[in-house]
């Protein structure tokens, strides 16, 4: 297999934006990418789309090649990539693994989910859809409430607490806040997220991810290429992506991702590292319990741990292990099919040193983690320069 | 009518539209005798891990439970 690197990356504005399309998103992020590869549209050879709903945000199906032609490539492969909030992980998986094949030499990922559109009730149910709709959605189960279930298991069986879950979501407010990019730009106190309105307990409005319009793009290519576009390549050291069941009650264990563990294991084989050696990371936060037990199932911390270590601080951009030093899916904003491709964006840009007030100390190998639904689909990418 | 024990549960705060009209309520994962793991809404009284509930009845594929004294 050939060694891929990230030869750019781009990213739209993250927020709700009344005046704003799909399609006008995606193209922002994908020009903005384009640019910081220094690379012309006729270059790209392959298109991936990562999208969850577009159909039922907007109404609009057919999105790859809807967005591809947008952006001035016509004639190309332009596929559309689903895994509900790992869509794009899933798409930036598929877009490695074709050029480290040699199908391509260069391939580009755009990630984008238009959702402010639709009033929050139905943002819910949309949502909702990325779980089994035949058990666990028919009793009436959003994904707040599986997460929350979720939550209520892990504190049973490791005694994690609600003041661990706020330490997360009050860590990833103050990453945000000087994240100019971050849709929500504010400090909190941990009175403030313990007194959250209820979402599903024991999960309150700080304990969950945000509704988001917005898009993120990477273009991957192979050593010999970037070299003559780029003086600050980074590599996809290792990358997998791994599945499990959608219901959650036909997990045997729900304080544990699966796929999360088996796309981890596979990743850092592939990289040829542990996960000691993992300097930082963007976890998938979609709510603070899943920061909490993604730590755990990349290995970064010990079972049950998760909690203990985030209310220590050891996850601050400060502490021993930088958790989402962007801000996360908290603060950054969470445009469902946008994340996995803006977590590599985030990546890449401390490998690179290009994070301004969050520039991490050690930045020289990052690890990006993108969860789809409760745990259905996985991608880790472990990345370095 | 089936028996079991809560393996875990929430209370839905915030709903879809077609759920509203309940909020607040119970939903859990039931652990059933036979082994297996059902999603159900929970009746009456809050219940939490451990307890031990039996199904009321099922009303268009979803199923009800109760706390059992």
């Amino acid at each position: 297999m050939r060694t891929v690197v990230v030869a750019g990356t781009g990213k739209s504005a993250f927020g709700a934006f009344a005046g704003r399309d799909l399609r006008s998103l995606a193209v922002e992020a994908g020009k903005k990418c384009l640019a910081n590869a220094h690379m012309r549209p006729e270059q790209v050879e392959a298109f991936y789309l990562g999208n969850f709903a577009g159909p039922s945000f907007v109404g609009q199906n057919h999105l790859a090649p809807f967005v591809s032609t947008a952006l001035g490539m016509v004639g190309i492969p332009s596929t559309r990539v689903e895994g509900a909030c790992a869509s794009s992980g899933s798409a930036f998986f598929h877009a490695v693994q074709s050029v480290a094949a040699g199908l391509y030499d260069i391939v580009m990922v755009v990630g984008v989910e238009k959702m402010t559109s639709q009033p929050t009730a139905r943002v819910t149910e949309i949502l909702a859809g990325a779980g089994d709709t035949t058990g666990e959605v028919k009793v009436g189960s959003t994904f707040p409430s599986l997460f929350a279930m979720i939550a209520r298991r892990h504190m049973y069986e490791f005694g994690t607490t609600r003041e661990h879950l706020a330490a997360v979501s009050v860590k990833n407010h103050e990453n945000g806040a000087s994240n100019p990019d971050a849709q929500m730009r504010k400090v909190i106190t941990l009175e403030q997220a313990l007194a959250g309105k209820p979402v599903a307990d024991p999960l309150t409005l700080y304990d969950c991810s945000l509704i988001t319009d917005g898009a993120a793009a990477v273009i991957v290519t192979t050593q010999e290429r970037a070299a003559e576009l780029t003086d600050k390549p980074v590599r996809v050291l290792g990358i997998a992506q791994a599945s499990d069941y959608v219901a959650l009650d036909q997990k045997s264990d729900i304080t544990t991702f699966p796929a999360v563990r088996a796309a981890a294991k596979k990743a850092y084989a592939s990289a040829g590292i542990s996960p000691r050696d993992v300097e930082f990371a963007e976890l998938h936060d979609c709510f603070t319990i899943a920061e909490i037990i993604a730590m755990e199932d990349l290995g970064l911390v010990e079972r049950g741990q998760g909690g203990f270590f985030s209310a220590e601080g050891q996850t601050r951009r400060s502490g021993k292990l930088p958790i989402n030093a962007s801000g996360g899916l908290k603060s950054k904003g969470h445009p469902v099919g946008a994340t996995g491709a803006a977590q590599i964006c985030d990546v890449v840009q401390q490998l690179r040193c290009e994070a301004g007030e969050r520039q991490l100390v050690r930045h020289s190998l990052g690890l990006a983690q993108n969860l789809g639904g409760s745990g259905a689909t996985c991608v880790v990418s472990v990345l370095g320069r | 009518m089936r028996t079991g024990t809560v393996y875990t549960e929430t209370v839905v705060h915030i709903a879809p539209e077609a759920f509203q009209k309940d909020v607040p309520y119970q939903v859990a994962i039931i652990s059933l005798e036979d082994g297996t793991r059902v999603t159900a809404r929970v009746e009456g009284e809050r219940v939490q891990i451990g307890d031990h509930v039996a199904e009321t009845h099922q009303t268009e594929g979803v199923s009800f439970f109760r706390k059992d004294k």
